[in-house]
């Protein structure tokens, strides 16, 4: 199953307001409307975009090893993945 | 799913030279737990404070009435993100070339649609390939 699809499962199980969820319609609602308001705001259009330099970084990996983005690119591309977080 | 969706392309990205690179404003302690808890194969970098998600402009408040209903699920990013604002990057996928011009950029502030990792293999390749020549 493609990832989208896995997504789509996902969303219809949680939307559908059955267990295991038991999400209820105004809850659904509520998310529905912070996507919109989101969208709204044109943060899709302001993101950094294709032809742009990528800013250098150095962050903590989960060991606590310093990862700094130059050595990662002198061995060649990088594929970055924003993600929110597990909760 | 996103992470496991990665973890699935992993060795064809390697393949490919390229790397994989996760940046979450989570706090080093849960990274570390998921990291374990999924038996991924490349890293989660904190980026604390989201400082690098800010030069990508992909940083947003959730608006208050959402900071309360994800209060009420259990879910406190003060807590997992010292976040205390509950700000948070949008959900976005890049891929970088060695010059560290962005090639690809997959951006999209509904976070139930992500970019399928085939395609980001596609793209890595269109890359390889313009390398070669």
């Amino acid at each position: 199953m493609s990832l989208q699809e896995r997504l789509d499962e996902f969303k219809k199980s949680f939307e559908s307001g059955a267990p295991p969820y038991n999400a209820p319609h105004e809850v659904i609602e509520t998310m529905h409307r912070a996507t919109a308001e989101l969208k709204a705001t044109g943060i899709e259009e302001r993101a950094l975009k294709v032809g742009d330099r990528a800013q250098g970084f150095s962050l903590f990996n989960q060991d606590h090893v310093q990862i700094d983005s130059a050595d990662l690119l002198r061995q060649g591309p990088l594929v970055l993945s924003f993600f929110r977080g597990h909760w | 799913m996103e992470l496991e969706a990665l973890q699935e392309i992993y060795s064809d990205v390697r393949t490919l030279g390229a790397q994989i690179i996760v940046i979450t404003p989570e706090l080093e302690r849960y990274t570390r737990a998921l990291h374990k808890k999924l038996n991924l194969s490349f890293d989660i970098l904190t980026d604390l404070h989201l400082k690098v998600a800010e030069q990508f402009r992909l940083v947003f408040t959730l608006p208050d009435y959402l900071r309360d209903l994800y209060k009420s699920f259990g879910s406190t990013l003060d807590r997992f993100n010292d976040e205390p604002e509950y700000r948070l990057p949008i959900p976005a996928r890049y891929v970088i070339d060695k010059q560290g011009i962005i090639r690809a950029a997959d951006v999209n502030a509904d976070y139930t649609i992500r970019t399928e990792p085939s395609e980001t293999l596609k793209q890595l390749r269109s890359l390889s390939r313009a390398a070669d020549q």
